[in-house]
């Protein structure tokens, strides 16, 4: 699997100070993942923060502090194993191991040839995280955003001015991008998705459908 | 060992990690209270210090500041010095803290459990991903030693400690104009750092 769209180095940064909202932290998370590159990257913000952490004003912690912790340590019982969510592995054996933990919703029908399926994640932040799947040689309409979208292919390829995106890549629109992809012919494109602010549907067509379209 | 109590009595300057690694070590191999201590003396204190500096309350860094030193006991067997520092592995752990008290609050008693994203060391792993990710290491290290120091600094204030512009452009004495192209210019070295070392 050869790489060639990244995050932006700053998205990454936020990424590994902890700062992005669940839908974009998972997004981020599942390119990370499979890109040595950007986990490098991630992994030198994080040892950066941890000379951070050594130069941090310490802050003297509660009285008897240090024997409450052991206290809680003797108690509290191991951790729990989390059972793996069925739907995601029904639907789709393939997806990274990421992905396989977390709950995903219903898949919805939103447009000829596009399906979609919610990942519910807690933490109320402002983008929604969802799958999307589009059959082969699908054209998208053309749209805008008016917010940001991040997006990080699973399976398929889709092209667009920016160039074509194929399993791994990492594709980050924001409000001035108008950009019309098309899905490549060689089978489904996979996509998983952290959008922020609504899509703007252009043109005519575009229009009469956004209603329907509520990603 | 008489050397690693002068370390940790002496204070002040951050101990070489092989020493944190050491009394990590013998959490992991035998539940030493006294290693333990010692980890909590130093690492809890400043976990609330940086917590508190990052918004957090003074009970939600309290609490973050204890969770994550109980989390240091438990996966202290899976702390690997070969592919981290110390202090990066706690930070890590109380950074995923902080994330789940957010999620938490704003849930408020929700028990839907989020994804784990932290990319931990599976023991399964195959000789091939443990000898990437020890060769990984090194090559995040020395590209971190070539940053120089105004620009590991930027990175920090900026996206680590998420100070305002304003206040960056005070501490490194710069100004305000130029502090986004500071940033900038310090990311791209750091990417080309870890590019160029193949």
């Amino acid at each position: 699997m050869t790489i060639n769209h990244h995050p932006p180095e700053d998205l990454l940064a936020s990424f590994a100070a902890g700062a992005l909202d669940a839908a974009e932290r998972l997004v981020v998370a599942v390119h990370v993942a499979g890109c040595a590159g950007c986990g490098r990257f991630v992994q030198a913000m994080e040892q950066l923060a941890g000379a951070a952490l050594e130069d941090a004003a310490p802050a003297p912690l509660a009285a008897g502090a240090f024997d409450a912790v052991m206290a809680r340590i003797r108690e509290a019982p191991a951790e729990a194993v989390r059972p793996l969510p069925p739907r995601a592995i029904a639907d789709h054996p393939e997806l990274p191991a990421i992905l396989r933990r977390c709950q995903i919703g219903k898949r919805r029908r939103v447009a000829p040839g596009v399906s979609m399926q919610p990942i519910e994640l807690s933490g109320g932040g402002r983008a929604r995280a969802f799958l999307l799947q589009s059959a082969a040689g699908t054209r998208m309409l053309e749209h805008s955003h008016t917010g940001t979208e991040l997006t990080c292919v699973l399976k398929g390829s889709f092209s667009h001015q920016g160039g074509r995106y194929g399993p791994g890549d990492f594709d980050y629109g924001d409000d001035d991008v108008d950009h019309r992809p098309i899905v490549g012919d060689e089978g489904p494109c996979l996509c998983l998705v952290a959008m922020t602010g609504d899509l703007r549907m252009n043109g005519f067509f575009g229009r009469l459908i956004s209603p329907f379209i509520r990603l | 060992m008489p050397e690693i109590r002068r370390a940790i009595v002496a204070d002040k300057r951050p101990k070489a990690k092989v020493e944190w690694a050491d009394l990590i070590g013998r959490v992991a191999s035998r539940g030493d209270r006294e290693a333990f201590k010692s980890l909590f003396e130093h690492f809890a204190p400043r976990i609330k210090g940086f917590m508190l500096k990052t918004g957090c309350s003074a009970d939600e860094a309290e609490e973050i500041a204890q969770e994550a030193l109980i989390a240091v006991w438990r996966k202290a067997g899976q702390f690997d010095p070969a592919t981290t520092g110390v202090a990066a592995w706690i930070y890590t752990i109380a950074r995923n803290l902080r994330i789940d008290a957010v999620r938490k609050s704003v849930r408020r008693g929700g028990s839907s459990q989020a994804p784990d994203l932290v990319d931990t060391a599976d023991p399964a792993d195959t000789a091939d991903v443990v000898i990437s990710r020890v060769e990984d290491a090194s090559r995040v290290k020395a590209a971190i030693e070539r940053l120089s120091m105004e620009q590991s600094s930027v990175i920090r204030l900026s996206f680590i400690e998420e100070r305002p512009h304003p206040e960056i452009a005070d501490l490194l004495g710069i100004p305000l104009g130029t502090v986004k192209s500071r940033i900038r210019l310090a990311m791209n070295r750091l990417r080309d750092l870890l590019d160029e070392q193949q």
